[in-house]
Order: C-alpha cells, then structure tokens, then sequence
C-alpha cells in the first residue's frame, strides 16, 4: 500500500499525537487489588462462572475494603469486578443503577447520607436475616452498634458497615508552637490562631476548609447548624429550621473564617484542602478522617512529619463539635439478579477481622476496639471527634433539603445573597421539598 | 450497485442511526412532556417543563454565556486555525512533527486537558501562567470565582482544545489550492495579504464554513471542561446549557428528567438556528454545483 505524501504526514502527526497521550495517560494507572490483603471468603461456588460488578469510590479510606474483596473473592467461579472511579462518579452511577428494574452494579457502597431514600424507595435489600445467618462466621457482632444504626432505615439494615469517617483536625505543629498557640477548642480560638499566623506573615490564608459550592459546602454548613444544637429538618415535626436564629449565627460563624482562607475556597474540594497542607500554604485544616493518612505519607509532602492532629473545635465553647459522622458501608440493590447468600458473604468478608486491621491506618474501622490511640497519628483525635459529634441518623428527606439548598448556602457564604435574604430563600426551598414527604 | 446490495450496506449505519439517535430523541420529546423520575414511567403534564424552563432566569443566563462562548470561540478558531495552518503549509519535514505535537489537546479527553490546563492557573498546582502573571502585573487574580477571569479561562481552554481540528482542516483545504491561481497572483504584483484576502480564502471558502458548522456544533456543546474549570460555574453565570441540563437532570438529586428534556429539545432549535445560515448556503452551493 502506498500513501500520498499528505498521508503519510498526517499519519505520523496522528502517530506522534497518539504515543504522546498514551504515555500521558499510562503515568497514573495503578492495580490497587494486587498488593490488598488476602481474606477468608467462603461462598458456596456457583455453577456457572459469574461476575460480581462493585460499585466503590477511591480513596485511601475505601480502598483497603474494596481491594481486599477484589482480592480474596476472585475465584472459582466468581470474578469480582472493580473499575476505579471518583466519589462525584460513584453518586451518578448510584443513583442510575438503582434506577431501573436491573442494574449494572450487584454491591454498592453506600453511606449514613443516602441510606434512609433509597431503603424508603425499596431499592436496597435489608440486610437482617443474612446479618444473622453469617454473624457467627465473620464475626459481624463486633461492628459497632450505633455504626449499624447509622446504616438502618426503621429499624432494618440496609448497610454493612466498614468505616466510619469524622471531622479531624490537622495543623502544623511547627508553626502552632513558633507562635505558642495550642489546638483550636472553639472557633474564637480558630479566628485567633488563623490571624496570629496571617499577622506574622508566614501564611497568607493559614485556614483551609473544604467549602466546594457544589458539594462540600452543605457538609460543613450542617456541620455548623450541628455544633450549634440545631439541624437543616427538625425529625419530630418534619419542619425545616432554616430561617432561624441559630441558622443565621451559623452563617455568620462561617463567614468569619474567610479572612483567614484562600479567597477562592468555594472551589477547593478535599483533595484541594490536602493539596494546601502538602505545599505548605496552610496550617490549618478541618476534614473527614480519610484524608488525614495521606498528610502523614512522605511522598506527598515535605511537611509530612510536622503535623498534629486534634478533634475539631466547637463552635462556641462547650457545645458539640464541629464534626460531621459518615458511615461507609456495603449495600445490595434491590434490582441485583445474583445470589444475595453469594453477595453478602463477599462484602461480610471485606469487613472481616483481618480486613479491618489491615485498613488502620488509612480508615477508621467499623469492628470494635479496632482502633486505638496507638493506631496512627490521628486516632486519637478521630476518637475524640466521634464522641463529641452528633449521632448520625438517616430520613429520607435529607438529600433532597441539601440538594435544593447548596447553592443558596454558597451565595450566602459568599454574600451575594445576604444572610436574612439567604436563609429565607433556602427555608422556602425546604419547605417545597418536605411537602413532598 | 443493485438495490438489495445497496441495502445490504446501508442497513448497519441506519440500524446505529436509530439505536443511537432517533430513539433516544424521540424519547427526549416525549418526556419533555411529562413528570420523569429515573426508573418510573413519566406522567404526562402539557408545556409545564416549557414554561419552567423558559421564565427560569438560569436557563437564561446559561443561554447567553453559551451563544457568548460560541461566537467568541468560532471566530477565534477560524482566524487562529488560518493563521497557523498557513504557517505549517510551509513547513517541509517538520510538518508531521509539529503536526502531532498540536494534535495532542485535540486527542485528549476534554476533561483531562481542561483538569491538566486549569493547574496553569491554580496555584495549589503550580499555577505556571498564574506566577507569571502575578510576577509581571503584581495582581492576583481569582481565575475561579471571578466572573471575567473564569470565562477568559474557558475560552483559552476551548480554543486550544479545538484549534487543531480546525488547523488541520484549514491545512487540508489550503493544499488544495492550485498552484496556477497563487502565480499568476503573484506575477500580477498582489501582496501577500492580499493574495490571502482575495485569492486563498475565496477559494477555501467552503472549507471555512464548514470549519464554522462544526465549530458552533462543538461549542454549543460545551459541557465536560467545565467541570475543572468552572467549579462555582451556577454561583458566577458560567454555566453552559448542556451544563444545566445535567445539573437539573442528574445532579442536584431531584432528577428533573423531564425538565432536562425539554431544555435540550429547546436546545436543539438553538442549534438549528445558528447553524441555519450555513446549512443553507451549502444547500445554495450543492444546487449551484449541480
């Protein structure tokens, strides 16, 4: 075959172009599956080969617990299938694969947050017999109660738990003790350390916080409401609380933080938030507990044994941190056309014992006793963020409230809407979506 | 070529078309008429998604900064495309070479070029375009929360996104150029400008309409860099129609399907009246020819 000269150079542009995207893309590829750690997984083989899809975000929290079922479930015939993915994917493929009369996943995970819609919607299987039946084999009575709770829906399970995540603190112990300051107890004690740093000129915006418009936002917003006593819904009479005076002093009180952070902060996500820590351009972060591991690996950063880690503050002194619990567990589908026995002894297995030792200290286990002081430079704190945090519980109203008022909390934060314009708006959203439930 | 054997070849690429395009907006129009939530049948309530999407400032909002966008983009392609396609044209062994060093932003996915050109202004990723300009003007600007800065981001990220689809059909249309046409010009005494101005353009004019068709069909689709480039895209006015259409239809729980379908039936009449000068000067030119 013989090209024109046109051919042939637009066939090595081509070629040129190809090889350069392919190295590109080939740098971060990674087979997390192959270095996990290897479980017992016994499930009666079935007769026919079979695939098992799991649907699981990555992060250095979940991965252990997906790894190891990928790991120790592959064989026989069973093929357990995962494909890496982003939390933000993993909420789109959820969402899209409950959906229909058959979905594409056969184990999902699943957190506190979206439990209580989809068990309400009957798109999760409840998990009771099968947590009885198998109690005894994996030793599932020593997950923590109030974490099976924060996974049930009326009283029925709908998750096996794997890992909680909190609200941690971490912060540059160098910097903290150069100025003689102390971890922040309160949030007038965040001000002042954040003006301390920003006054000696060693940080520009020494506060990071995680205040993504679309996402993270509502996280810390409720957060706020929580240390303050209050909430987005009152549970007893199903009326939302928004327009209320604590709600305002929660605005307020976040509002007073950003002089201390990164003006653009409304688009920093966790990653972003760890990204400040790791350059050194803050001293100051509150984030779930899942990312604290990272900060703490000398291949991420130069400051990775100069940081401390405390409980986060209250917001006013002696009220409940300002913490946020999130349960991540393994969930079934209603719509899943597998063996639920075959099902849940693979995500029984991946919250094993044995399992659960191997995530510390990555992830904050769901097992009992798991974790102790002693387990990483932040159990501590994790311990003491999750006993002074307000208990998680599930209603199937909550992702709908938070959806319909993310980005007023946005607009308010960034004041282009003022608080009492804000706060009324958002209440009036809320209202149209509890008339529904 | 007989009939069934013509048919026989056809049938492939018609049975994709339908799978892939006419059920699906057959679907779209029927639920821009209805309720839909994912999983359960729709339920049929008039011009109710109509009217909520044509009064809903947003969408408005979302409109002009995708038509913005599009024009802003289209011309800059076009020119920029010209420009350095002419400049290749006269390259002799290199031209593959940095031929394929352009074409690189063009075979990325969208989203992984955009996350990779936003670090350029992101000073948690280096932010290499951000420290020089920083260093030269002294100003920092806020490139994602900004309004103004945000969209020049955009813009920049779209056109070196699509420059090189649009260089390499310039190219392909300027080779095609007789030579006879570019002597006899210059024997006439024509300027280089000229020459361009009057004699190549003219002749690639097809060429550079076609460029503008499929310009303003990409652009309009503007959705994916959006992600990485504009994280506070609703809270600033920088949300593109197919951006909204995903925010309201997927993103924000409520699962607005019917709502989302209507905004992207209402979407392909925006596309069609763009694009309706172009389709019917080729229509013109096609008569012409025959």
């Amino acid at each position: 075959m013989r090209f024109r000269p046109h051919s042939r150079a637009l066939i090595g542009a081509i070629a040129v172009a190809m090889t350069m995207a392919l190295v590109g893309c080939g740098a971060g590829s990674r087979t997390g599956a192959q270095t996990a750690t290897e479980v017992q997984c016994d499930f009666e083989n079935p007769a026919e080969p079979t695939t098992i899809n799991v649907l699981a975000y990555n992060s250095s929290a979940v991965d252990p617990f997906t790894n190891t079922m990928v790991k120790s479930c592959t064989k026989e015939n069973v093929t357990v299938k995962h494909d890496p993915i982003d939390f933000a994917g993993q909420v789109q493929k959820t969402t899209a694969t409950l959906a229909g009369d058959k979905g594409t996943y056969d184990i999902i995970e699943t957190y506190g947050f979206i439990i209580g819609p989809n068990a309400a919607a009957q798109k999760l299987q409840p998990l009771d017999d099968l947590y009885a039946k198998y109690s005894a084999e994996y030793g599932l009575d020593q997950i923590d109660e109030s974490m099976r709770k924060g996974m049930s829906y009326e009283g029925k399970l709908y998750g096996l738990p794997m890992q909680a995540q909190m609200f941690v603190m971490a912060y540059r112990k160098d910097v903290f003790d150069k100025h003689g300051l102390s971890a922040p107890k309160t949030f007038e004690e965040l001000r002042a350390a954040g003006k301390k740093i920003q006054d000696a000129g060693d940080m520009k915006y020494p506060i990071a916080l995680p205040y993504l418009a679309t996402g993270d936002i509502a996280t810390h917003y409720q957060a706020t409401l929580n240390s303050l006593g209050s909430d987005y819904v009152d549970p007893k009479t199903k009326e939302p609380q928004l327009d209320t005076p604590t709600s305002k002093q929660a605005f307020e009180e976040m509002k007073s933080l950003l002089p201390y952070m990164d003006p653009q902060v409304t688009t920093f996500d966790q990653p972003k938030v760890q990204q400040q820590l790791f350059n050194g351009t803050a001293a100051i972060a509150v984030m779930f507990s899942g990312r604290m591991n990272d900060l703490t690996q000398e291949q991420n950063s130069k400051y990775f044994d100069k940081f401390a880690f405390a409980a986060p503050p209250a917001v006013e002194s002696g009220g409940p941190l300002y913490s946020r619990l999130s349960i991540d567990g393994w969930s079934l589908p209603a719509n899943t056309d597998k063996s639920p026995d075959l099902l849940f002894e693979l995500i029984a297995s991946s919250v094993s014992e044995e399992a659960s030792k191997a995530s510390i200290p990555a992830a904050f286990p769901a097992r009992k006793g798991m974790m102790t002081e002693a387990s990483s430079p932040y159990a501590a704190a994790a311990m003491e963020s999750i006993e002074g945090t307000t208990p998680p519980e599930s209603y199937p109203y909550t992702p709908d409230v938070s959806n319909a008022v993310i980005s007023l909390i946005a607009q308010t934060v960034l004041g282009k809407l003022s608080i009492d314009e804000g706060t009324a708006q958002m209440q009036a959203a809320a209202e149209k979506v509890m008339a529904k439930y | 070529m007989r009939k069934r054997e013509f048919a026989l070849l056809v049938a492939p690429s018609m049975i994709v078309m339908l799978g892939l395009l006419v059920i699906p907006l057959y679907r779209t129009m029927v639920w821009s008429f209805q309720q839909v939530e994912y999983g359960s049948p729709g339920e049929f309530i008039g011009l109710e998604n109509y009217t909520a999407a044509l009064t809903d400032p947003r969408f408005h909002r979302a409109v002009l900064f995708t038509i913005g966008l599009t024009l802003i983009v289209t011309a800059a392609l076009v020119v920029l495309g010209y420009i350095i396609a002419t400049l290749i044209n006269q390259l002799g062994r290199w031209r593959p070479v940095v031929l394929g060093i352009m074409l690189v932003s063009y075979v990325l996915p969208n989203v992984v070029g955009a996350a990779a050109f936003s670090w350029l202004f992101d000073t948690n990723f280096g932010g290499v375009a951000n420290y020089l300009i920083s260093s030269l003007t002294g100003a920092e600007i806020l490139w994602f929360t900004d309004v103004w800065p945000n969209r020049i981001m955009i813009i920049l990220d779209t056109v070196w996104h699509l420059l090189p689809f649009a260089m390499l059909i310039i190219l392909a249309g300027l080779q095609g150029v007789p030579n006879e046409i570019l002597e006899a010009a210059k024997i006439d005494g024509v300027s280089s400008l000229k020459s361009h101005l009057y004699v190549i353009i003219p002749t690639i004019r097809g060429v550079l309409f076609f460029v503008t068709l499929i310009s303003i069909m990409d652009v309009l689709r503007t959705f994916d860099q959006l992600i990485p480039l504009a994280p506070q895209a609703v809270e600033i006015g920088n949300e593109s129609i197919m951006l909204y259409i995903y925010n309201i239809a997927f993103r924000e729980g409520s699962e607005q399907l019917g709502l989302g379908s209507a905004i992207s039936v209402l979407t392909i009449l925006l596309i069609l009246t763009m694009l309706f000068p172009f389709i019917r000067d080729t229509f013109r030119e096609s008569k012409v020819a025959r």
